[in-house]
């Protein structure tokens, strides 16, 4: 089909203003914030489910890959178009359908931003627990398509666990509902689960029921230093192990303490090897008796212990913590932070050791790298900040990204944890799946016969 | 492009964080409208993409309202790097009309606006008397000589009993071309030449524009203080009563995020009245949308983020204040169905 053809049938689906071949606008649409690039034919902004249908299957009936696209904040190049074709930008389907709040559910359109629905649902006492770094900018259908999480999974698990329903436009435009608004049921395959996490491979998401929760009573915030990160990780194991479950459990290496201190000189960090900041949640009551839990389980491993003084300090560490995967290129202005093998995921007991691991995989290649992350739920983030106008740099960095990876692997990990696969670690999939990628294949290859959603992703 | 600005764009790492403050975005809806795609477009265009009117569509509709910078956790400066590949750009001749003839207005004419009656005529009856050496000059700035030339007046009746004076024909500070892409030195040069006629050490403006202008652009570090602060440190010698009255104020982003200028407002607010802020205010407040060339060049999207600004208004306000001509200008056609005032307004009400 001729280009000129294909905007016209666009246009005459979604309107004039909402499609567009602008070289500019292709460029901007030609990457995330990862390393991956890709340049789309055109790109598209739907308004309703039913103008994706119909989008989808005027692809299907030609051939051409659909790339559906959130904020664009992935780290993996999952709404990368590495094949050309269609993005279908989400984000203007952004509304926020229903608060059935008796039910402890909400009914959301994909682009809404993750912090939106819970500043529309904080005034009524409720809120939705996966809270990524990016929680200010992502949508939640990207969140659902890359089952994201971040750092309250410890406590409150991954998007998928929210997830009731789905509504999903299939690859020849035929649009099913998952699921369903009851928080049990038992009919047939869970679809919401293979579409939750599916990256845009298995059908594009058009609508979700969440499920959400009341907000906690009291939260409280401790900040334990250590001399290393590997003492951080085993006073995170013993924390675990005493029965306690703390709502957040974050690693903030050395440098890391730096970036944050310098992106906000307010918050003034203790120095130390590796810093443990713990949130608990819940009632009065049980804040307190948590916070005494983790204070016994980390007070022979820590060098000190101390509580944020309010609620003031607690947010500020929070803010500062959510934006220091970037906030890292501050520490020298002539490196970049680049997102590559930064999202490992380790079986608890095995972090002492992966962090160890990720010293000698530092010093091996001469590339600083700085740790931080959800340790609680064994999550690791890798930060690594590189001169990118130097290609013996890149050269480096990609190499010990890839020794992050198979180590992980090696110890019972995953290559990511929460961020996704996208094409940047999809040549790990066999390595980490074995046979189960064959399996992931032939279910590709039955919804999605003609490869046409986001194709060259997640190893499918 | 400069090894600063590539350095600049390569600190960006596309985490979105400006996608989701961008007052442009939000109205746009096009990745290119965010300051992240319109770092991208500036990269493309280094890298030889066609300078057509997409690229125009990106780079131009930045109100460099700086929130992005503010706000972007890898310290990357977008308006810097906008600004400049709007200058690197327009020295190709590679530039819209609208920015073709706020250029042209300005060095012709010596103000944007195109006006050709004398500038300061709103001087009146209060040019009397005026003196030609003084420790204070004031900058009318073209939006209060041509298009509020009374309030103009009476902002310089109160400044001229401290013993401020005028240039003698001041011309425009420059602001619009510096930031749409054009060489400003000549205007510039001639102001300074003035400035330096009056022997006055520090120079008083009530624009935001002509402010940042005269601070950061002009060259030798001049002293240059809103009348906000000027006033703010004289609220005794003002004899003011106390107003029952309740308005909320909008920081000017050329005069709060860029300036710092957040507190002298406030003061002398408070001290005549009671203040409620906007949802988004001080370093965190919103763009009237009419900065950076955007209400020439795009008047209906200017329109329409000022009309989001003005949704910020607490309720049971008796009047929007600001301390700008320009954003004045544009929360009025947004039509926010209460009175904006410039700040003088109010102080005057209560000097009554």
């Amino acid at each position: 089909m001729q280009k000129s053809d294909l905007l016209e049938k666009l246009q005459q689906i979604v309107g004039k203003e909402m499609v567009t071949t602008s070289a500019a606008e292709l460029y901007c649409y030609s990457c995330d914030a990862s390393q991956v690039r890709g340049m789309p034919d055109i790109v598209v902004r739907p308004v309703s489910t039913e103008q994706v249908s119909r989008i989808v299957r005027l692809a299907y009936d030609n051939g051409i890959p659909v790339t559906p696209r959130g904020a664009g904040t992935g780290l993996a190049g999952g709404s990368v178009p590495i094949e050309g074709g269609i993005v279908v930008d989400m984000s203007s389907m952004n509304r926020l359908l229903e608060m059935d709040l008796d039910n402890l559910q909400v009914v959301v359109e994909p682009g809404i931003v993750q912090e939106k629905l819970n500043e529309a649902l904080e005034p009524y006492g409720f809120f939705f627990p996966p809270d990524p770094g990016s929680s200010a900018m992502c949508t939640l259908g990207g969140l659902i398509a890359n089952n994201g999480s971040g750092m309250r999974s410890v406590k409150y698990g991954t998007t998928r666990n929210y997830v009731l329903g789905l509504e999903v436009v299939l690859a020849d435009g035929t649009v099913i509902n998952t699921g369903s608004k009851t928080t049990k049921s038992v009919a047939g395959y869970s679809l919401t689960d293979l579409f939750v996490g599916s990256e845009g491979t298995l059908g594009v998401i058009t609508g979700a029921v969440l499920k959400v929760r009341a907000l906690p009573k009291e939260r409280s915030v401790l900040l334990a230093s250590f001399e290393n990160p590997e003492l951080a990780g085993k006073a995170v194991v013993k924390v675990l192990s005493s029965g306690m479950i703390p709502s957040a459990c974050e690693i903030l290496d050395r440098n890391i303490i730096e970036a944050i201190n310098t992106y906000d000189p307010n918050i003034g960090l203790p120095r130390a090897g590796a810093i443990l900041l713990f949130e608990v949640d819940g009632t009065e009551n049980t804040v307190r008796e948590g916070i005494e839990m983790i204070k016994e389980a980390c007070s022979s491993l820590a060098s000190s212990i101390r509580a944020a003084s309010d609620k003031k300090e607690r947010d500020e560490i929070w803010a500062a913590r959510r934006l220091v995967g970037a906030a890292v290129s501050r520490l020298d202005p002539l490196r970049t932070r680049v997102y590559v093998g930064e999202d490992i995921g380790v079986p608890i007991k095995e972090l002492p050791g992966m962090l160890h691991k990720v010293s000698e995989i530092s010093k091996e290649f001469s590339m600083p790298i700085m740790t931080y992350g959800h340790i609680g739920d064994g999550n690791l983030h890798t930060g690594m900040c590189i001169d990118v106008l130097d290609e013996k740099e890149w050269d480096k960095l990609n190499m010990a990204a890839d020794k992050i990876h198979r180590t992980a692997i090696e110890v019972g990990g995953t290559v990511t944890a929460e961020h996704g696969v996208g094409s940047a670690r999809a040549e790990y999939m066999g390595l980490e799946l074995g046979k189960g990628l064959d399996v992931m294949i032939l279910i590709k290859k039955a919804l999605d016969p003609k490869g046409i959603l986001n194709p060259g992703k997640m190893g499918v | 492009m400069d090894n600063s600005d590539m350095r600049s764009i390569l600190k960006c790492v596309r985490c979105g964080t400006c996608r989701s403050i961008c007052p442009v975005f939000d109205v746009v809806g096009w990745e290119s409208s965010s300051s992240r795609g319109r770092m991208l477009v500036a990269h493309g265009v280094s890298q030889g993409m066609d300078v057509d009117q997409g690229v125009f569509d990106s780079l131009n509709t930045c109100t460099t309202c700086g929130l992005c910078e503010q706000m972007c956790p890898s310290g990357a400066s977008p308006v810097k790097v906008i600004e400049n590949v709007r200058h690197q750009l327009v020295l190709q001749g590679k530039m819209t009309e609208a920015q073709r003839s706020l250029r042209s207005e300005a060095i012709e004419k010596g103000n944007p606006l195109g006006e050709i009656k004398d500038r300061m005529a709103w001087l009146g009856d209060s040019g009397r008397d005026l003196a030609k050496k003084a420790d204070y000059v004031f900058f009318a700035g073209c939006l209060g000589s041509y298009r509020y030339p009374e309030l103009t007046k009476r902002t310089f009746e109160i400044l001229k009993s401290f013993g401020v004076t005028v240039l003698e024909e001041e011309v425009c500070c420059g602001s619009p071309l510096l930031r749409t892409g054009s060489d400003p030195s000549e205007l510039i040069s001639n102001n300074l030449q003035q400035i330096k006629n009056t022997g006055a050490h520090t120079i008083i403006t009530g624009c935001a524009g002509c402010y940042t202008a005269l601070k950061n652009d002009y060259p030798g570090n001049l002293d240059v203080v809103h009348v906000t602060e000027f006033l703010a440190d004289r609220l005794a010698e003002l004899g003011l009563k106390k107003l029952d009255l309740k308005v909320t104020y909008h920081d000017p982003c050329h005069l709060g995020r860029c300036n710092g200028v957040f507190d002298a407002p406030r003061q002398i607010i408070m001290s005549v009245c009671d203040l409620e802020e906007m949802r988004n205010n001080r370093e965190r407040s919103k763009c009237c949308g009419a900065g950076g060339g955007v209400l020439k060049g795009y008047p209906e999207l200017s329109l329409d983020i000022s009309k989001k600004r003005l949704e910020e208004i607490p309720k049971d306000v008796d009047y929007l204040v600001t301390a700008c001509p320009l954003c004045r200008t544009n929360l009025k056609r947004g039509d926010p169905g209460i009175e904006v005032l410039d700040i003088i307004d109010l102080l005057e009400m209560a000097m009554k």
